[in-house]
């Protein structure tokens, strides 16, 4: 599954551990989403959607089959 | 009680007593073998102290040893710690048949292990509601309905 974390924390500037401690989460984890290797649970997506002004939808494609960003 | 107790110090805690109850039951034993707390009772403030310090690493193991894991981490050492019931399981097992097939008086011990582990299974189903009535919403024809989304858990457990 695609999503689209990479893309948005780069365009606002933002490093991994600041997204991390907005979502309250470690930083290895957003690592672990952005790489596609981790799908978070369904209140994390919408926190990252939320947090990023997305629908979840937008955020995390399920039609797109490839890994990472 | 474990609230009380601040969450970086409750693994090392933990361990600390444990190596410390380890040693003293080699003390109490007695006998030729008495020296055995020694190292046990040296070795539990050093694997605390060790706990403690990887409390405080930006890591995987860091967030576990300091009991802050978040939900990916939560679900690592849950399949962790499942695959190593799964291995003692399969050990107690092996412990056990090959006790019985060479008529030692140890077998028991891998019974226990083995009932334990079993017992505990169920009552993880039990406590976590695989006994929960649900009655599915579209009783009126009888089939569940699928959601269009072709989600693979597998690709949740890199």
């Amino acid at each position: 599954m695609r999503n689209r974390v990479r893309e948005q924390r780069t365009q606002r500037g933002l490093s991994q551990a600041e997204l991390a401690a907005t979502l309250g989460v470690s930083r290895q984890t957003v690592i672990s989403i952005e790489s596609g290797r981790y799908l978070p649970s369904l209140p994390l997506a919408f926190a990252i959607a939320r947090f990023f002004d997305l629908t979840v939808d937008k955020m995390f494609d399920p039609d797109d089959e490839e890994a990472g960003a | 009680m474990m609230a009380f107790i601040p969450p970086r110090l409750r693994k090392p805690a933990g361990i600390a007593v444990a190596g410390v109850l380890f040693g003293a039951a080699w003390l109490v034993r007695g006998g030729p073998l008495w020296w055995i707390s020694i190292p046990a009772l040296l070795a539990a403030p050093a694997r605390a102290i060790f706990l403690y310090w990887g409390g405080g690493q930006d890591s995987d193991a860091g967030a576990l040893a300091a009991s802050q894991p978040d939900e990916r981490q939560q679900l690592l050492s849950l399949r962790s710690r499942a695959l190593a019931c799964n291995l003692a399981v399969i050990a107690a097992f092996i412990g056990l048949t090959a006790a019985i097939a060479v008529k030692a008086a140890w077998w028991w011990p891998f019974l226990v292990i083995f009932g334990i582990a079993g017992l505990g299974y169920l009552f993880g189903l039990l406590n976590y509601g695989v006994t929960e009535a649900d009655t599915p919403d579209d009783v009126d024809t009888g089939h569940q309905t699928r959601s269009s989304v072709n989600y693979r858990p597998s690709q949740n457990h890199g």
